[in-house]
Formats: structure tokens, C-alpha cells, sequence
């Protein structure tokens, strides 16, 4: 039975393939080589880490393998909590479960073949991130072909143990709490914890590891080095089996290597062997509604009092209460709230780690510091903004048959978003300007821009989530990682270097100002100026009307 | 009330509604019939302005609903066959959201509101999420929704799809006395019982095009069927369809 609903997995992809039209194929191939394009800057961007981290006098061979530990310590659990919130969704809400469980399959094969779809749905991109990782350690340590077949083989057990780790979480939960809300927690939890790792991985400041003179005793530093990271994880026991076989330590190999398929069979058996009773249960108890049981149906409110009075007009006003409402009781929406405020505090903590000596130096980072800032703002409005449309989901019938052009759903959505984006764009470049000490014409120039970034970001957001929507997803990452998605942040990152581009003339001429040395051709000046508005201006029309132009033609 | 002119609807080399001219008055009840894929919800949905005509013309109220769309919007409303709603509004959050986005008086809202949610059968779930809701529960607030509106024309793709039999009749009763009212009611359904005493006129629409066109009557003329069977059974609507479409012939496999 297994193979038969693998075989509609297979018939499905493979009918997607067939009927794929040319322009689609191109669009894929072209993500296909950028993403080929990334693991290889990725791999020399290991393999000169790792060179560099070798080479260190005494400890140098320790260093790699210290480094492998942690970054797979880090995969293990990224794994884990992607597997746990895409277990959610994939065991207990999928669109097709309802129909195969009316159908007479036996639970452990449903089981497992939804299973198989969260371990690969979870970790595969992770999976592939720790190839060029792999392959630039084995370049360093001088690993033969064996190193790396090896290592690949191993790292199948060790990603599939981190999604066990997420799904039987999964189970555990919905057995014990079976009930819509479950999944209200764990989104919130996931969110958590993928914030509390993110922020660690740069708290902990990975760059002390070559620089033993940080901590205060260095015998400290080389217990830490030899001690194992975490050595109950199966990130210590791939580690550990790899460096058996680099060194010819087979015996360590062949047992951390058992251990590594023994723990999967085992955890993937007893989770099938369970399922019987753990998941039906914890589905049937997804599949109840969550009594909300508000006192009053509609809350009074001031925002409802004064679209009660009249005092705010117009369709754009409602929308916005009902945007804020959603936002507000979708967990998926606000838990990601704690994700931003990470970034943020992680973006200033690196700010104030930058060793910057003088006063012209720390006005020029303050100015480089725009494209750090407006990456983050379009990486925000990535998450947020261009997903803005597409969130109407199928409710769009609602608001295509109102008497209203769809321009107002646009502005609607510009009135919500554009104003938290600003101010994430004001705060890391205002706090960052008082932290680096920029002076007066640095600080205004780079507060300027940000606020204008972020005001094109956020239409361009709109946009162009108008004219790639997806109105039909199960989660909203499959809106952010769409071609949509893609040229959103590439538009957002050429507009960017291009802002940056045309500023570069007026930044030059005010450092030449501090030595003395300006001459300020007016006629050049003009022109970033100009070229500067007529950007800005393009990067919102263009995008907007486009967007219009899609989201009113677009047939329900 | 509603225009069609050679209104045409095609999907790439598919062709869902070919040259359909209709004229139906101001009052009427006009049934919507036709199998699976006929191009019943495609019409609808051009009617409403969720899915654009290729060709042809369709006027609601006298507007045009490609170049006046947001008159002709203004006076119809519609209840489609999926009656997706906000999952994380509660039902009457979502009547208020509605009367607002057409500029129901407040007083008329907080009135009719809660008579609506009464009338339904939904005034203890009214502070209950939509997510919570069955089908049947939100096919009736977006009915309620369509009341708190006062259009003109009122379009219904199988509205009577997942209500309970108490609903399914306050619906009906519901239809009759909006068409009394002057509301002309265009609605597709495939329950051929209810389409029978409901509607004033009935279309048959087969692979996009109108197979036959008219009362109860003269689709039984149409169809060359009798009055009453061989059984002295009268002939009902669904005889006619089945005779018309060539469902009869399907049911000879069985």
C-alpha cells in the first residue's frame, strides 16, 4: 500500500513535469543554477574558513572539527524544529488527509507515507547546505573520495534522526493535547526557538574560536576544544565517525556510524509501530474547531468606533481593521514577531562588535550600513509584504466582487505595512548611526534613504505579490520561496545597489569636504539627485501598476 | 435585470460558455441547469466580475459589467458554491465587516445584524471563529450577508448545498420572498426538485451553450416528453433534464 501512495507522489510529480510550459522550465532552471551558484560561494567561503582556521599555530588541527561539531549541532537542531512545525502541518492539516483516511489504508501506511514527506519537506535544503560544508572540510583535512561518500552516506540517518526528533515532538503533542490550539502553540514555540538559536549562534561569537587571547585562561580554551559538543547528538557521532576514518580509526567509525542507522531504524520504527494509536488520535483531535468565546462578537474598540461614526472612510479603513484582526489571532503571523526582534538585536550587536578606529571610517560604515539596513527591510518585506496579497487566500471572491477598484486593496495594504517597515529601517539606522558615531551629514543622508527604501521596498512588495500571487498554499513559506519571491528580493537588491550607486558621488565629495579637499560639481550632484527620485519613482510605479494590472485581471 | 448577449467564456483552446444570450426580467427566479462542467459557475462568476468575459456583453441593472463593473457590483451579490470565508473572523464580525464595505448604515447593521444571526440558527456561534464553522453555517452567514445588503440581483451558485433541511426551506422561503420583492434571483442548482417549484424560468446549459430555454412547460415540449408517463406517473423536471442532456441513456450501463 506504501508504494501505492508513493506511486501518486511520483505520478504527481511527474505529471507537474510533462505539463510544465516552456517559460516555467526556464524560470526553474534559471532557480536551479542560481541556487548551484550559491552552494559554490558558499564552499569557498567554508573552505577559506576552515583553511584559515587549520592553519592556526598548535590547535589548528583541533579547529575544523570543533567547528563541524557545532555547525552540525546547528543543523541537528534547525532539523528537529523544522520537522516539529512542518509535522503540523503535514500529519494533521494537509488538504488530502481527510480523503485518505476515509480510504481503507491502514493508519501506520498513511502514517508513513506523510512521514516520509515532513522528513523531506524539513531538511532538505538544510540537508544540501551541508554539501559544500562537506566537501570544502574534506579538501582541508585530505579526504579521499571514501571521506566524502562516506560523510554523505552518514549525513542521510543523521538529518532523517532530526526530523524524527520534530515528528514524534509532533506526536507527542497532539496525543497529549489533541486539539486545534496545539498547533497555535507550536507555531509560537518553533518561532521561539528558531529565534533563541539564531540568536546564540551570534551571541556565542563564533569568531573567538581563532582567537584563543578572548577567553581569560587558554587552558580553558583548549578543554573547550577537546571537550565534545554535545556528545548524546548525533552531530558528536557523525563527527566522531568521520574523524575515525580520516585518522584510521575504524573502530569508532564503524560504531558512531552504527549508532547513527541504528538510532534512525529504531526511531522510525517505533514511531510506525506507535502511530497506530498516538496519531489517529492526535488527528482526530485536530480536526475539532476551537471554541473562541468572545464575550461581546464584535468588540467595541476605538478603531470600530470611529469607522462606527464615519470618521474613517472608505473601504481601505475596513480592510484594515479586518488585516489587523487576522494578523492578530493568526498565530503564523505574529509569532514571527519574535524572529524580527532578533534580527534587529542581533543586527545591532554585530554593529557594536565592529572594530572601527576614526571618525571618517565610522561614517563610511554608517553609509555602507544603508545596504545592510535596506537588505533586512526587503528580507522583512519578504516575509510580510509580498505574501500581503496572496494572505487573501480564498477569500478573494470577497473582495473581487466588491464595488471597489482594486487599487484600494493595494493602498489598504501599503497603510498596514509601510509604516512598521520604516520604522525597522529608521530604528537599525538611527541606533547604528549613535553607535558608530556618524556625523550630521552621514546620519541625515542615511535616515533619508532608509525611510525611502523602505517606503519602495513595501510597494514593490505590494506589487509584485500582486503579480505572482498564491492564493491557494497550505503555509505562507511557499509564497516567500516562489519565483515571486526570488525576483521580489532581486528587484529589491538592484534597486538598493543602485541607490547606493548614485549616492556614492555626494559621500565622496562630503569625505573630501573633512580633508579639505572638495570641489562639488553642481551638474554631477544634479544628477544623483535626479537619478535618485526617478529610481525611487520607477521602483514603486512600475511594480504597483503592474501589480494593479495583474490582481484585476486575475480570474477567481 | 440581467443581459447576456453572446457572452463567451474560453479557457485557452476550451471553450466553458459559448454565445449565451439570455434577457431575464426584473422578479424572476431563473434556475440554472446543466451537468457537471456545462459552464454554469463560469457564467456565474462573469456575472459577478471574478472571472472576465472573452467575448460577448452582460448587463446588470443596465451596466455593463466589464466597463461600468463597479455599478453593476454595487446592486448584485453573490453566493458562491465554495463559501470560502476569513477563518479568523467570527461570523459577526464578518456581517459587520460586509456592512461596511457597502456602506450599510450603522444603525441598519446593528439592527439586522443580530435579527440576521437569529433568523439563521447562528446567533450562539456568532463569536465563534469562521474556522469553527460547518459548510452549512457559512453558506447561511454568507446568505445573511447577502440580505444585509439590499441588492437587486442576487446570484447563487447551489445554494442549498450542505444547509439542513430547516435552513434549505428558510433559503427557499427566502428566495421567493426577495423575487417578490423585485430582487431577480439567477441561481444555478443541480436539486431539480427545488428548481422546479422555485423558479419562474429554467435554462438548460450544455457544453457551454443553452440546450433549452424556458418554463417548466416548455422544456417538457422541448424535451417531446408527456405530461405523465406510461406509469401515470407525472414527468418531472428531472425526466426532462436527463431526456434532454442524455442522462437517461448514462443510467441504461447501470
Amino acid at each position: 500500500m506504501i508504494w501505492l501512495l508513493l506511486k501518486r507522489r511520483a505520478l504527481s510529480a511527474f505529471n507537474g513535469l510533462v505539463s510544465m510550459k516552456l517559460w516555467e522550465f526556464f524560470i526553474r532552471l534559471f532557480f536551479t543554477l542560481a541556487g548551484v551558484a550559491i552552494l559554490v560561494g558558499l564552499y569557498y567561503w567554508f573552505a577559506r574558513v576552515l583553511r584559515y582556521l587549520d592553519g592556526v599555530q598548535t590547535i589548528g588541527p583541533l579547529l575544523p572539527w570543533k567547528l563541524t561539531s557545532m555547525a552540525l549541532l546547528i543543523t541537528f537542531s534547525m532539523v528537529a524544529i523544522s520537522g516539529l512545525i512542518a509535522a503540523m502541518t503535514t500529519l494533521y492539516y494537509s488538504y488530502d488527509l481527510k480523503f485518505l483516511f476515509s480510504s481503507p489504508i491502514p493508519v501506520r501506511t498513511l502514517f508513513l507515507d506523510k512521514t516520509i514527506e515532513t522528513a523531506v519537506y524539513s531538511s532538505w535544503t538544510l540537508g544540501l547546505v551541508m554539501v559544500p560544508y562537506i566537501i570544502a572540510l574534506g579538501q582541508v583535512k585530505g579526504g579521499t573520495m571514501l571521506f566524502y561518500i562516506y560523510f554523505l552516506a552518514l549525513m542521510v540517518p543523521f538529518i532523517l534522526l532530526g526530523a524524527a526528533f520534530g515528528i514524534m515532538l509532533s506526536l507527542a503533542l497532539m496525543y497529549f493535547f489533541p486539539t486545534s490550539r496545539t498547533r497555535d502553540a507550536v507555531w509560537i514555540l518553533g518561532s521561539l526557538s528558531l529565534t533563541f538559536v539564531y540568536m546564540m549562534i551570534r551571541f556565542v561569537q563564533p569568531e573567538k574560536l581563532s582567537r584563543p587571547d578572548t577567553l581569560e585562561v587558554v587552558a580553558n580554551y583548549l578543554n573547550f576544544l577537546q571537550a565534545p559538543t554535545a556528545p548524546y547528538m548525533p552531530s558528536w557521532w557523525i563527527s566522531r565517525a568521520m574523524m575515525g576514518f580520516l585518522y584510521g580509526q575504524y573502530d569508532k567509525f564503524l560504531q558512531y556510524s552504527a549508532l547513527l542507522f541504528g538510532s534512525v531504524i529504531a526511531a522510525y520504527g517505533a514511531m510506525a509501530y506507535f502511530s497506530k494509536w498516538v496519531y489517529q488520535r492526535g488527528f482526530s483531535g485536530a480536526q475539532e474547531g476551537f471554541r473562541y468565546g468572545v464575550k461581546r462578537a464584535v468588540p467595541w474598540t476605538v478603531e470600530r468606533w470611529l469607522l462606527f461614526k464615519g470618521w474613517l472612510k472608505g473601504p481601505e479603513w475596513t480592510l484594515l481593521w479586518k488585516d489587523r484582526k487576522l494578523a492578530l489571532r493568526d498565530v503564523r503571523y505574529w509569532s514571527q514577531l519574535a524572529l524580527i526582534f532578533a534580527i534587529v538585536a542581533v543586527y545591532l550587536f554585530s554593529i557594536r562588535q565592529l572594530p572601527v578606529e576614526g571618525a571618517a571610517m565610522k561614517s563610511l560604515i554608517s553609509f555602507v550600513n544603508i545596504l545592510v539596513a535596506g537588505f533586512v527591510v526587503a528580507s522583512l518585506g519578504l516575509r510580510f509584504t509580498f505574501p500581503a496579497i496572496s494572505m487573501e487566500g480564498r477569500s478573494l471572491w470577497v473582495i473581487k466582487s466588491l464595488p471597489m477598484g482594486m487599487s484600494r486593496l493595494m493602498t489598504e495594504k501599503f497603510m498596514l505595512l509601510s509604516v512598521p517597515s520604516m520604522l525597522i529601517g529608521v530604528v537599525l539606522v538611527g541606533w547604528s548611526n549613535l553607535m558608530l558615531g556618524a556625523d550630521l551629514f552621514i546620519t541625515a543622508l542615511s535616515t533619508v534613504t532608509i525611510i525611502v527604501v523602505s517606503l519602495v521596498c513595501c510597494c514593490m512588495g505590494i506589487g509584485l505579490g500582486a503579480v505572482f500571487p498564491k492564493f491557494h498554499v497550505e503555509n505562507i513559506h511557499q509564497i516567500e520561496s516562489s519565483a515571486g519571491g526570488f525576483i521580489y528580493m532581486a528587484c529589491c537588491l538592484a534597486y538598493l545597489a543602485a541607490v547606493l550607486a548614485l549616492e556614492a558621488y555626494p559621500v565622496k565629495m562630503h569625505f573630501m569636504d573633512i580633508i579639505g579637499h572638495a570641489r562639488w560639481d553642481m551638474r554631477w550632484l544634479s544628477l544623483c539627485i535626479g537619478g535618485l527620485v526617478a529610481l525611487s519613482a520607477a521602483a514603486i510605479v512600475v511594480p504597483w501598476k503592474m501589480g494593479l494590472k495583474a490582481i484585476e485581471t486575475y480570474e477567481v | 435585470m440581467i443581459k447576456l448577449e453572446n457572452l463567451t467564456k474560453r479557457f485557452g483552446g476550451l471553450v466553458a460558455v459559448n454565445n449565451l444570450s439570455l434577457d431575464i426580467p426584473k422578479g424572476e427566479i431563473f434556475g440554472f441547469l446543466g451537468p457537471n462542467g456545462a459552464g454554469k459557475t463560469t457564467t456565474v462568476k462573469m456575472l459577478s466580475g471574478l472571472v472576465a468575459p472573452s467575448s460577448g456583453s452582460a448587463l446588470v441593472a443596465g451596466y455593463d459589467i466589464v466597463s461600468q463593473s463597479l455599478e453593476a457590483k454595487k446592486r448584485l451579490a453573490l453566493v458562491p458554491d465554495e463559501p470560502f470565508v476569513y477563518p479568523k473572523l467570527t461570523g459577526a464580525e464578518f456581517l459587520y465587516f460586509i456592512g461596511d464595505l457597502y456602506g450599510v448604515p450603522h444603525s441598519a447593521q446593528e439592527k439586522r445584524i443580530p435579527e440576521y444571526l437569529e433568523m439563521f440558527d447562528l446567533s450562539r456561534w456568532q463569536g465563534e471563529l469562521l474556522e469553527s464553522y460547518s459548510h452549512g453555517m457559512r453558506q447561511k452567514l454568507v446568505i445573511a450577508s447577502v440580505l444585509l445588503r439590499d441588492p437587486e440581483v442576487v446570484l447563487l451558485d447551489e445554494p442549498l448545498v450542505g444547509l439542513d433541511p430547516k435552513s434549505a426551506r428558510l433559503v427557499r422561503d427566502i428566495i421567493l420572498n426577495l423575487s417578490r420583492s423585485g430582487v431577480t434571483v439567477f441561481m444555478c442548482t443541480h436539486t431539480l426538485e427545488i428548481a422546479e417549484k422555485l423558479c419562474h424560468r429554467l435554462g438548460i446549459l450544455y457544453e457551454g451553450s443553452i440546450l433549452a430555454l424556458g418554463t417548466v412547460d416548455d422544456l417538457r415540449k422541448r424535451s417531446g416528453q408527456p405530461l405523465f408517463d406510461a406509469s401515470g406517473a407525472r414527468v418531472t423536471l428531472e425526466d426532462i433534464f436527463l431526456t434532454l442532456t442524455g442522462g437517461a441513456e448514462a443510467a441504461s450501463f447501470l
